[in-house]
């Protein structure tokens, strides 16, 4: 029997099809806590709570592969995590075995979670929609293995009482520090990543009563169900075949059933995190004959860093990967914060970014920059190819239809200058206008290696080779860089929308290789 | 002038009654609502801007199983009433704009009408549209209902005899609400007549625009929205949807009829704040005094129904000066049709003049915050009444002390600090005290407590809780003894939540039947006794200017690189008369300026002249405020009480956040960059 464990309770996934959204089939069951604002993963309305595997970053050290989930927690280390993600992206076929804690699950009918009783009396709900999932997001964070810190001194005098009194008035310090740095404030004293809520749009509060309740948690108590939760592994893949009129959701054991499966249904659409294809579902009405979810298949889930390469499986979701990679690849760690949100991350997975062929993917353009290469898998082996050249045109790729991705692997060592840049119209949950990856080196002077990936300069991701020619061989110098920033704002054929202007997005890319000299011209001064 | 009432429970910031269910998201909103195996609604919507129905084929969608009825202007309902063409939905086979109700699907999932609404086919004989708002629109009328242009004296003499002068043209664009839940309605016939569960700021409105669409008396409409997820003034009168709900409920064979508007809808039959195009004219003299001040606002308006968006008020009011010239031109379009949007009128229209006070505050040499202390006006300079209360200048002051605002270096462009220019702004707000028609009702019951009834609603502002307070206030009981009943017309009338006048307007019947109550029955009153009444009308709104006002401050950040503005840094100061939860209110204020920042840096609904509709219509492209872009905004207020605004002496606080944010957060940018930005909104492009 279908099934999947819903607040502790057992529930069957009945009345569902391949395409229902866990979204539908949990308000079905009457839990309406988890609400529909967009259909589309951006507000955070619908986030619901998810037992994943918990990993640790070091877990796999050079040389050695490990799947995640495997961790034996002999030293009492999580094996479980509660991860945030939009339940409205996700085919409620894929929470068979599965754990959801959703906002009615939190907490008991006596008592409210320690999450709820901070957000009910900071006032952290006005109108109440979003509120539901900013607790799911804000219970995920509360869960975090590794948040440290005691709960902040939320200066409940300010937050209750704003009415101007004699003693007040002093003048405030400025917001932005000497050292020029805009304050980020991304963390609270008791180590609450404001990242985890930047998936949850909140229209009424201007969000800082939703950051008082964040910053005044202290940590789970010893009793707390969903802590001990983490201690027991989580949930591991449950093999799943549910047809419903809409057409057929299959879950494959193994990867070889996967890939027979591919190739006796060319039609077949492969879905993991299902972030892009929620999206066609809920917004375009797409509806295909059969799903294959890969997103817990073992094979498709290792991550391998050695000497000479890091290989990240394509089902590994954006935050698996960034913490497994434990601030490894500078390059990537500058890109996850501004990939989509924690909600989307908790999901999307690497391959699925490359899989769709978007020219507005996050990770390609760092990719690029990275010389990754794509292990590409079909029932007649493996194949690698250059990210550079796997996209041929809009949303069209080198992959053969019976063909999986695998996994990227990213040469090592990695160029010791990297910078990552997304301009996008809002600071974090946006699409890019345009996003550039660079990767260089400079030895006694000249730019001996040169790497640039850019996206939204044309219908595929692009390596900017031109750009790279007029760096290589030639001296790390003003002139250099702006001859090569003019050649950089030529290469594609960006456009003109609603979310820049063509002379816009080329500004940016000559700009983001200025800065990129700029930035790492004082170090390097510095350093010699 | 009423007499004030005294405070116990006023003014705490006591917690929000709804919060514990709210945080466990058991709070039922209007689709939340238990009905009996309902149907859902799915609407079709013209792909045309203008012109009409040729042809409509359903029988594609017909044939999809699950498909109850599908109804189209051929054989839907006739409505009793199509005076308002927004509300005759179905009627005709005329389109007016694109993306208008031009049919919908009844069927057993909302999937299934999602599906059959697509397989719809309509073939139409398209006219050329005009949905290209500018200022050179061949056809600029005037409103037919709005406030009248206003000339006194000779703005046109006083500017060329000025010292100084600023003319220069202001654009804000559309902008739509975007209430986090989307608009919803469940609508069931039976032999009392039509229920609707609806997600709506006016439970009474709705009953009172909807009844006579339908021929039906008043009490014969029952409307109930207990929790509403926000508004922001989209759902401060029906819309179509609320009228396509309840005719579709009409072929459903008594069953009940869901429909939640998705959000892409939303941007089409929702309502949205028009974009207004405002020629703002200022002279002063060396002093800096005003000589002149005009303003000239074209605005859109759909053809189908006007609507004016009033951009024109503040500039009548805000300063003193001989000359004043304010006129309001609407551009009639085929376009959807625009409503009210947080503070309409005083929100858009405070951006034009508040930049330009800041442009002819550095013309004049003077710091901004002296200009307005020169021009403040001792009585309204449009009626000439005296003010109940103008302490805008206490505001200005106050919040200077407290943001800093001596540090502010007057010369634009002088503060840099690595890659990011920064600078200091500020801007005045005003919104206007309204007070409408409520009755509330008053029982005791026998465990003790008093049951406080009104038919009001909370979109989330909190009204659960502060009219809560009100009541203990007005019975002279504490709180926990009131078990208030709202969002519902079996309950008495009650005026929308709209204007900043909920509290004010239900507070007043609230006291009312209080005081009613305790004269009648004292305070050891026998269990069943009640009373229902309604509050005085107010005279103080004839004889006084009565009006809240703000300052609003900003520090931004304008990055050298890539022209990207952020916020680090506001503060809003009020006076808005007496607050009566502190908690609430200051909830309401900062989340008023957080929206103001939206518009500062984000909001616009792009229009494509060449189909007549809203491209980015959605979240992922609609970019309201993300946590990260609201850091460290605050709000105070002045401690006071209006002694003329009614027995509460509260003049409301929904809009006023809102007002001159974005202006305040222009002036900054200038004050970073030295480049003036007349333009919302402030995108990065405009810094390079």
């Amino acid at each position: 029997m279908n099934e999947a464990t819903v607040n502790g309770q057992q529930r069957a996934l009945t009345g569902i099809g391949a395409h229902t959204t866990a979204l539908d089939w949990l308000r079905s069951c009457g839990l309406t806590g988890a609400k529909e604002g967009c259909a589309e993963g951006e507000c955070g309305a619908c986030a619901v709570l998810v037992a994943q595997p918990a990993e640790s970053g070091r877990s796999a050290e050079s040389g050695q592969s490990v799947a995640s989930g495997q961790s034996d927690g002999a030293d009492g280390a999580d094996q479980t995590q509660w991860a945030s993600v939009n339940s409205c992206l996700i085919p409620a076929a894929a929470l068979n075995g599965q754990e959801v804690v959703t906002s009615e699950g939190l907490g008991s009918p006596a008592d409210l979670h320690p999450v709820q009783s901070q957000m009910a009396a900071n006032g952290s709900s006005q109108c109440g929609y979003c509120t539901p999932g900013f607790a799911c997001s804000m219970a995920a964070e509360f869960y975090r293995c590794g948040r440290a810190g005691e709960a902040a001194d939320v200066d409940g005098e300010r937050s209750t009482d704003g009415a101007v009194t004699d003693d007040g008035g002093k003048p405030a310090d400025g917001a932005v520090p000497a050292d020029g740095t805009v304050p980020d404030d991304e963390h609270g004293p008791n180590g609450f990543d404001l990242h985890a809520l930047s998936g949850n749009l909140c229209r009424c509060t201007g969000y800082r009563p939703i950051r008082d309740a964040a910053f005044a948690l202290g940590a789970p108590q010893d009793d707390d169900p969903l802590a001990a939760r983490r201690r027991k592994p989580a949930p591991g893949p449950v093999a799943t075949d549910i047809t419903g009129d809409d057409g057929r959701f299959v879950r494959p054991a193994t990867l070889g059933e996967t890939l027979d499966l591919m190739a006796g249904n060319p039609d077949a659409t492969v879905v993991a995190g299902a972030t892009d294809f929620g999206v066609e579902v809920n917004q375009r009405g797409r509806r295909d004959p059969l799903l294959i979810a890969v997103d817990r298949i073992d094979e498709l889930r290792t991550f391998e860093a050695t000497d000479s390469h890091v290989e990240i499986g394509a089902a590994l979701s954006l935050s698996e990967v960034e913490r497994k990679l434990d601030g490894r690849l500078p390059l990537l760690e500058g890109m996850f914060p501004q990939f989509a949100s924690r909600l989307i991350r908790n999901r999307a997975t690497i391959g699925g970014n490359l899989g769709t062929g978007s020219p507005i993917g996050d990770a390609p353009p760092a990719l690029l920059a990275l010389g990754a290469r794509i292990v590409l898998v079909s029932p007649a082996g493996e194949r690698e190819v250059d990210l550079d050249g796997y996209f041929t045109g809009y949303r069209q790729t080198v992959r053969r239809d019976d063909e999986l991705i695998k996994s990227v692997r990213i040469p090592l060592p990695v160029a010791p200058l990297t910078a990552f840049h997304k301009i996008a119209k809002r600071r974090f949950d946006d699409i890019s206008s345009v996003a550039i990856a660079i990767a260089g080196e400079v030895a006694d002077g000249v730019i001996t290696r040169a790497r640039i990936g850019i996206g939204g300069a044309a219908a595929t991701p692009l390596r900017a080779h031109d750009t790279e020619r007029a760096l290589l061989g030639n001296p790390w110098n003003e002139a250099t860089i702006n001859e090569a920033a003019a050649v950089l704002g030529a290469e594609g054929t960006p456009m003109d929308d609603h979310r820049a202007s063509a002379a816009y997005r080329q500004s940016m890319l000559a700009q983001a290789l200025k800065k990129f000299h700029a930035e790492n011209d004082e170090t390097l001064e510095v350093s010699a | 002038m009423s007499e004030i009432l005294e405070s116990t429970e006023i003014g705490r910031p006591m917690v929000r009654q709804d919060g514990p269910a709210k945080v466990r998201g058991l709070a039922p909103y209007a689709y939340e609502q238990p009905v009996q195996d309902p149907l859902h609604l799915h609407p079709v919507q013209s792909t045309i801007a203008l012109g009409c129905i040729v042809s409509i084929d359903t029988s594609a969608a017909e044939a999809l199983p699950g498909v109850v009825a599908v109804l189209t202007h051929e054989n839907a309902p006739r409505l009793a009433n199509t005076d308002d063409a927004e509300l005759a939905v179905l009627q005709g086979h005329e389109v007016g704009f694109r993306g208008q109700f031009i049919g919908a699907v009844l069927a057993e999932s909302p999937e299934v009408a999602r599906q059959a609404a697509a397989a719809v086919v309509v073939d139409y004989e398209a006219e050329e549209h005009d949905a290209d708002f500018r200022a050179d629109h061949p056809q600029l009328t005037e409103p037919n209902a709005a406030t009248a242009d206003t000339f006194d004296g000779d703005v046109d003499t006083a500017l060329r005899a000025a010292a100084h002068t600023v003319e220069a043209t202001y654009t804000t664009p559309a902008e739509h609400n975007n209430p986090m839940e989307p608009h919803t309605t469940i609508a069931l016939w039976d032999e009392r007549g039509l229920t609707l569960y609806d997600s709506t700021q006016g439970p009474h409105p709705v009953r009172q625009t909807i009844a006579p669409v339908f021929g039906l008396q008043p009490d014969q409409v029952h409307v109930i929205a207990p929790h509403i997820g926000g508004g922001f003034g989209s759902k401060g009168l029906p819309h179509a949807n609320v009228v396509l709900t309840a005719l579709a409920a009409q072929r459903s064979g008594g069953r009940p009829v869901k429909l939640a508007l998705t959000r892409q809808q939303m941007f089409t039959v929702a309502g949205y704040r028009t974009p207004t195009i405002q020629q703002v004219r200022l002279g002063a003299d060396d002093d800096g005094r005003l000589s002149a001040v005009a303003m000239d606002a074209v605005e859109q308006t759909s053809k189908i129904k006007e609507f004016t968006e009033e951009s024109g008020q503040p500039a009548r009011m805000m300063y003193a000066t001989p000359n004043r010239q304010v006129t309001q031109r609407l551009a009639r379009l085929d376009i959807p049709v625009p409503s009210w949007m947080r503070a309409p009128g005083k929100c858009p229209g405070m951006f034009g003049p508040e930049v330009a006070m800041d442009e002819i505050a550095e013309a004049c040499a003077l710091d901004p915050i002296e200009l307005r202390v020169r021009n403040e006006p001792e009585s309204d300079p449009e009626t000439g009444k005296p003010y109940s209360s103008r302490r805008l200048l206490d505001c200005l002051a106050e919040g200077a002390k407290r943001f800093g605002w001596d540090r502010r270096n007057a010369r634009p462009g002088q503060r840099v600090q690595g890659r990011w220019r920064v600078g200091l702004g500020v801007a005045a707000s005003t919104y206007p005290f309204l007070r409408q028609f409520s009755e509330a009702k008053v029982s005791y019951s026998a465990d003790g407590t008093y049951a406080v009834h009104i038919g009001a609603a909370d979109l989330g502002t909190g009204a659960w809780t502060a009219l809560t307070q009100i009541a203990a206030d007005a019975l002279g009981v504490s709180a926990h003894r009131i078990r208030l009943e709202i969002g519902d017309t079996a309950l008495p009338v009650a005026s929308v939540a709209g204007g900043s006048s909920g509290t004010a307007s239900w507070g007043a019947a609230i006291i009312a039947a209080a005081d009613e109550f305790l004269a009648k029955f004292g305070v050891e009153p026998d269990p069943g006794a009640e009373v229902q009444t309604a509050a005085p009308r107010d005279s103080a709104q004839k004889e006084y200017a009565m009006h809240s006002f703000g300052a609003q401050f900003a520090e931004v950040c304008v990055n050298v690189d890539t022209g990207e503005v952020r916020v680090p840094r506001m503060l809003g100061v009020f006076s808005a008369g007496r607050i009566i939860n502190a908690g609430t209110a200051r909830s309401q204020f900062i989340g008023g300026m957080s929206m103001g920042i939206g518009m500062a840096l984000h909001e616009q609904s792009v229009m494509d002249a060449r189909f007549g509709s809203f491209v980015n219509h959605d979240f992922a492209e609609y970019h309201v405020p993300a946590n990260a872009d609201i850091a460290d905004v605050d709000a105070v207020w002045l401690d006071e009480v209006d002694p003329l605004a009614g027995p509460l002496g509260a003049r409301g606080i929904g809009e006023i956040g809102i007002v001159g944010a974005a202006a305040a957060v222009a002036n900054a940018t200038y004050n970073a960059t030295g480049i003036r930005v007349r333009d919302l909104p402030l995108t990065p492009d405009k810094f390079l």
